[in-house]
């Protein structure tokens, strides 16, 4: 807790990563602002040190590959919204980050690596990162390292500090095949969503090939529902399979979350609706298209 | 008599766009914050983070050791300087108790938030950062937080001097309730439990208190909307003259009740600037905005009827949690809950029973509606229940045992005497504007595919303009109209507004009764040193009270002026005209004179043509609603209001019975204001109070946990609606204008939060009827929702 904190603006990533290992506790890595900046602002937070990362060229940028996008922690929710690599490659992330509440202001000012580290379980972009099996490229003292989403979250509690930066993130593009859903449900337009699932779906003919669901805002970490649907594999979607899904993604949900948005029976309850009603989303894509041809 | 502006030039009845508007559109609106001043500093107040406790010491020395503190007191410091915050309105007046109510806790917090300590200092986060340095040593107590065990035998009294935990408890009865309802056909009983919201403004409230050494006087720029009555609170609470207090209340952005004084930071601030005699800042954040409390109550709402259908007795025994004491007027609400039943309807055999329980929760305040809103909820929620037993339509229980337009005007048997209205025309116009029928088609095709759709619909009745007698909650009010010689208007009025744009009705009604350009007139509010002696903005009364005073000081300014006018034309007054700025008269040809003119020879020309009047072109009336009665009846009874506003308001909403969400899909209200001055500004503030009464239905909810521990801290919890989630809302009027008011007016800023709020829980039950779901608890969150549907399902296996 410092009543006069230092602010330091780094130029590259070496500079960030030395600074950021001489620090003590009371160090903050900032850049967008949207998660830290309420906190600093309620006398939540009291940092003794900024580390603006903004200034760091190598933390921007999207870039696609045939078998892989990097996206830069830096880019705006409203980019990840619209860039053209994200929308026609990742549909399911440029959606999932227009689900993300805050308005235009947040939008614009937001950042994909913030959303990422801050590892709330309410925010959008994490259960759509982890149904399409992204990885991260993170840079700490001991060097660069890479690990898929799933693995830092379940590595860590309360976000990602400040012991290494949030490089990159790498995604697989998902085929024009893949059909993906996300259900955003919240009581009110201002309100956290209370169940976000997220969707992938590959389908053999009429059957399901394979489908991995990711479900936030229900426990304190996103949960990841895919062998647990193995049952439903080779069969086609009919409204039973669709109610047989709903229940046992409702049962993943260990410790419900409980808050003023729902109580966790209900949250249980929500998670699989929400996850019953993105792969019907995920399938009414097939429709439409189907119908059109 | 002189022609004004021909009907058509006039501006009253017109959508003018607010003056005010343009400021707070810019950024360029001069907030209470916005004034900072030259040695600026800001407080930081400490508050208690139990609901009850015994504070042993207060160890201020961390703080004082921090660069930058200039002062740091605890609650017995500041209760040497001060006397006791004088009561907004005091309970004992009505045979309640009082307690002397300290600024800051002394020995003892009673709820969680109350001021322990505060810091003054450079800036807010060196106050804030000190404020973490102080000790306080507390023993916490077991907290009262349940209206229901509070007022059990056995519990512990909030205030020890006290024998039981009741601020108040009044009956109001009239005939003979038992025999309606020994007789009754049917009776009807609705449990309805009303949550703990409250308003949020958009601005905070802040407080900066300057010392001004030529005066030896205080300046205190505060978010008030009552500056002359809180300027006596503040003179008698720091010992000090009133004169020696001048209150200038800026731009306020959203009261709503919320910011009528009795707080303690308003005289703590002050103290602060006399003591360190350098300006002194605090604004509040909104977990503090969020301590502020209303509106909770639990109604037992039983209706007897006969076999017809017409209800013969009312009787609701209900409690209000209206947290612990304060000066604040927050508590009337309770009262005000009971002394409007039974609303609209005719019964005249009522036992309405109010207890107004102290407990260590948050004090209130008043509440948009304040206490009307809430008879409404529990009014209208038990009609549509009786409808649904009955297996008749709502529709036509309410015209049954509605009070017909020939009965005004109408004692109703609280002593309330009704002045107008045509409660049926309004609710049918109310169906009519959201297309009832058509709906009623949708919702029988929708429910085919299995989709809820409901309908429902809620009376309000707003009674505008209380005065209560013995305090300053005043009737009347007063304006200035001064015309310079340019023939420019400075309107300074005793009202104040709290961001709902009266200035801009008052000055239409200036400008018609001199017959002159809007362009020309500037209101002027909130400011002691300048406005008459004024009570400001409450209970839906400024236009009615703002707008008559300016209109009669401005027919005797005008008297004058025309006077001047007659003169200078050598004419008769009553052959004068005035139009487009210029005086003709039908005797004298081509001759004219502009108003600007006549306005000038009036100042200049005072020993000659201007001999006829009293220079300068200045007057000062009051308007004293005559609707009023503080004479009591033969059974005690006063009415404290001048005027009946109602309105009806019909929402239409879909449950997706899956989740138990809720999604608005029509809105409509139809009101009965009097005559509208302005129609944007009326539907302006219909809009606004039904997005508060729907929010407060839906999902606006303060939560304490057990021990009295506020839960609800930000807008992350306390979530409003937003316009994503709100239809436009069909707006019509239905005009009975009030026969007493000049140009009959009724209020029109306070209606709306508890008929919306009903008709919103209404329409959620009418489209669970089909899964006999009835939900009378709010607010009616999914998870509430879906609980009930779930729980009627389970009871369904069972059978």
């Amino acid at each position: 807790m410092s009543l006069h904190p230092m602010y330091a603006r780094p130029r590259n990533l070496e500079q960030a990563s030395e600074l950021l290992a001489s620090l003590s506790s009371g160090a903050v890595i900032i850049a967008g602002g949207q998660e830290i900046m309420p906190y600093i602002n309620y006398g939540v937070m009291m940092p003794d040190v900024y580390v603006d990362i903004g200034g760091i060229d190598a933390l921007r940028g999207v870039s696609a590959e045939t078998d892989e996008v990097s996206i830069g922690p830096l880019t705006v929710h409203r980019d990840i919204q619209n860039v053209e690599e994200i929308v026609e490659r990742l549909p399911l992330l440029a959606y999932a980050a227009k689900q993300i509440g805050g308005g235009m202001q947040v939008h614009n000012r937001g950042t994909i690596g913030g959303n990422i580290v801050a590892m709330h379980p309410l925010y959008d972009v994490a259960p759509a990162l982890l149904a399409l099996e992204a990885e991260v490229e993170l840079l700490s003292e001991k060097g660069s390292q890479r690990m898929s989403l799933s693995e830092l979250q379940d590595l860590s509690n309360h976000g990602l500090g400040t012991s290494s930066i949030l490089t990159k993130i790498l995604v697989k593009p998902m085929s024009p095949t893949t059909l993906w859903g996300y259900y955003k449900l919240k009581n009110s337009a201002g309100a956290y969503g209370s169940a976000n699932a997220a969707v992938v779906i590959q389908l053999d003919g009429e059957n399901i090939k394979s489908i991995r669901v990711a479900i936030g805002a229900a426990t304190e970490k996103v949960v990841v529902v895919s062998g647990n649907l193995d049952s439903y594999l080779g069969g086609p979607y009919s409204s039973e399979v669709g109610l047989a899904i709903q229940k046992t993604c409702s049962d993943a949900i260990g410790e419900p979350l409980s808050d003023q948005q729902g109580d966790g029976v209900w949250r249980k309850a929500m998670a699989g609706v929400a996850a019953r009603r993105a792969t019907e989303m995920a399938l009414g894509k097939l429709n439409n298209s189907s119908s059109k041809g | 008599m002189t022609k004004g502006k021909k009907p058509s030039e006039s501006y009253v009845g017109k959508s003018v766009r607010a003056k005010e508007a343009r400021a707070p559109l810019i950024g360029k609106a001069k907030y209470t914050n916005d004034y900072s001043f030259e040695g600026q500093l800001y407080a930081y107040i400490l508050r208690s983070p139990h609901a009850a406790a015994k504070i042993n010491s207060v160890d201020l020395s961390g703080a004082k050791k921090i660069s930058g503190v200039h002062l740091a007191l605890c609650g017995r410091d500041v209760f040497e300087h001060t006397n006791g915050i004088t009561d907004h309105l005091n309970p004992a007046i009505f045979g309640g108790k009082s307690t002397r109510l300290p600024i800051m806790a002394v020995d003892e917090a009673w709820c969680y938030g109350q001021p322990v300590a505060i810091v003054i200092a450079e800036d807010e986060r060196t106050a804030r950062y000190a404020a973490s340095r102080i000790q306080v040593d507390y023993t916490p107590k077991e907290p009262v937080v349940d209206a229901e065990k509070a007022i059990a035998k056995g519990a512990r009294s909030v205030v020890p001097e006290w024998d039981d935990n009741v601020l108040i408890y009044v009956p109001f009865m009239n005939g003979d309730t038992q025999a309606a309802f020994d007789q009754a056909d049917k009776i009807v009983t609705t449990d309805v439990k009303i949550h703990r919201f409250s308003s949020q403004p958009m601005e905070t409230r802040c407080y900066n208190a300057v010392w001004e050494h030529d005066t030896e006087s205080i300046t205190l720029y505060g978010t008030c909307q009552n500056p002359h009555p809180l300027r006596l609170v503040l003179a008698e609470t720091l010992r000090m003259n009133e004169n020696k207090i001048r209150i200038i209340a800026s731009t306020i952005g959203g009261a709503f009740g919320l910011k009528m004084h009795g707080h303690p930071e308003e005289p703590l601030i002050c103290l602060m600037t006399k003591l360190i005699r350098r300006p002194v800042k605090w604004v509040e954040n909104r977990e503090e905005c969020l301590l502020i409390g209303a509106r909770e109550q639990q109604h037992k709402v039983e209706m007897a009827f006969d076999s017809d259908g017409n209800m013969t007795g009312l009787r609701d025994h209900f409690l209000a949690n209206i947290g612990a004491p304060s000066a604040c007027p927050g508590w009337g609400m309770a009262f005000l809950t009971g002394l409007t039943m039974p609303g609209p309807y005719k019964v005249e055999n009522i036992d309405v029973h109010m207890n107004a329980v102290t407990t260590n929760k948050p004090s209130w305040n008043a509440a948009r509606g304040y206490g009307k809103e809430s008879t409404a909820i529990a009014l209208e929620l038990a009609m549509d229940n009786a409808a649904r037993q009955f297996g008749i339509s709502p529709i036509d229980l309410r015209l049954k045992n509605f009070i017909t337009k020939e009965q005004f005007p109408y004692p109703s048997p609280t002593g309330l005497v009704y002045d107008s209205g045509d409660y049926g025309g309004v609710l049918l116009k109310a169906l009519e504007t959201i297309g009832y029928e058509d709906w009623k088609d949708k919702q029988k095709a929708a429910l085919a595919e299995g989709r809820h759709i409901g309908i429902g619909m809620a009376f309000e009745l707003t009674p505008e303009g209380g005065t209560i007698p013995g305090t300053m909650v005043a009737g009347y009010d007063s304006s200035s109209v001064r015309v310079g010689p340019d023939g420019t208007v400075r309107v300074l009025t005793g009202i104040t507004s709290p961001g709902t744009h009266n200035g801009t009705a008052i000055a239409q009604i200036v400008a018609d009764e001199l017959g002159i350009d809007m362009d020309r007139i500037e209101v002027l509010q909130g400011d002691t040193n300048s406005s008459p002696y004024g009570f400001g903005n409450y209970s839906g009364r400024s236009t009615i009270v703002g707008g008559g005073s300016a209109a009669l000081a401005a027919k005797d300014v005008r008297d004058k002026i025309n006077a001047v006018a007659a003169a200078l034309l050598e004419v008769e007054i009553d052959t004068l005209s005035l139009s487009e700025g210029v005086f003709s008269s039908s005797d004298n040809g081509d001759a004219t004179v502009t108003f600007a003119e006549v306005c000038y020879a009036s100042y200049t020309r005072a020993y000659d043509v201007a001999m006829c009047i009293d220079p300068p072109l200045e007057a000062t009336r009051t308007f004293k609603p005559p609707g009023i009665s503080h004479l009591p009846d033969e059974n005690g009874r006063i009415n404290p209001y001048p005027s009946y506003s109602n309105a009806v308001y019909v929402v239409v909403c879909e449950v997706d019975t899956e989740t138990g969400k809720i999604d608005l899909l029509s809105l409509a209200a139809a009101h009965d204001c009097g005559k509208v001055i302005n129609p944007i500004l009326v539907e302006g503030q219909v809009c606004g109070a039904f997005a508060m009464g729907l929010g407060g239905a839906l999902t606006e909810d303060v939560q304490y946990d057990a021990n009295g521990v506020q839960l609800t801290k930000s807008f992350k919890d306390y979530v409003m609606l937003r316009m994503a989630d709100m239809p436009l809302v069909g707006m019509a009027h239905h005009d009975s204008p009030n026969p007493d008011n000049y140009l009959g007016l009724k209020g029109a800023g306070e209606a709306g939060v508890g008929g919306s709020a009903a008709a919103l829980v209404n329409a959620v039950n009418n489209a669970l009827e089909p899964l006999e779901v009835v939900i009378h608890e709010m607010p009616l969150t999914p998870s509430r929702v879906w609980s009930a549907i779930q729980n009627a399902n389970n009871s369904e296996g069972v059978k």
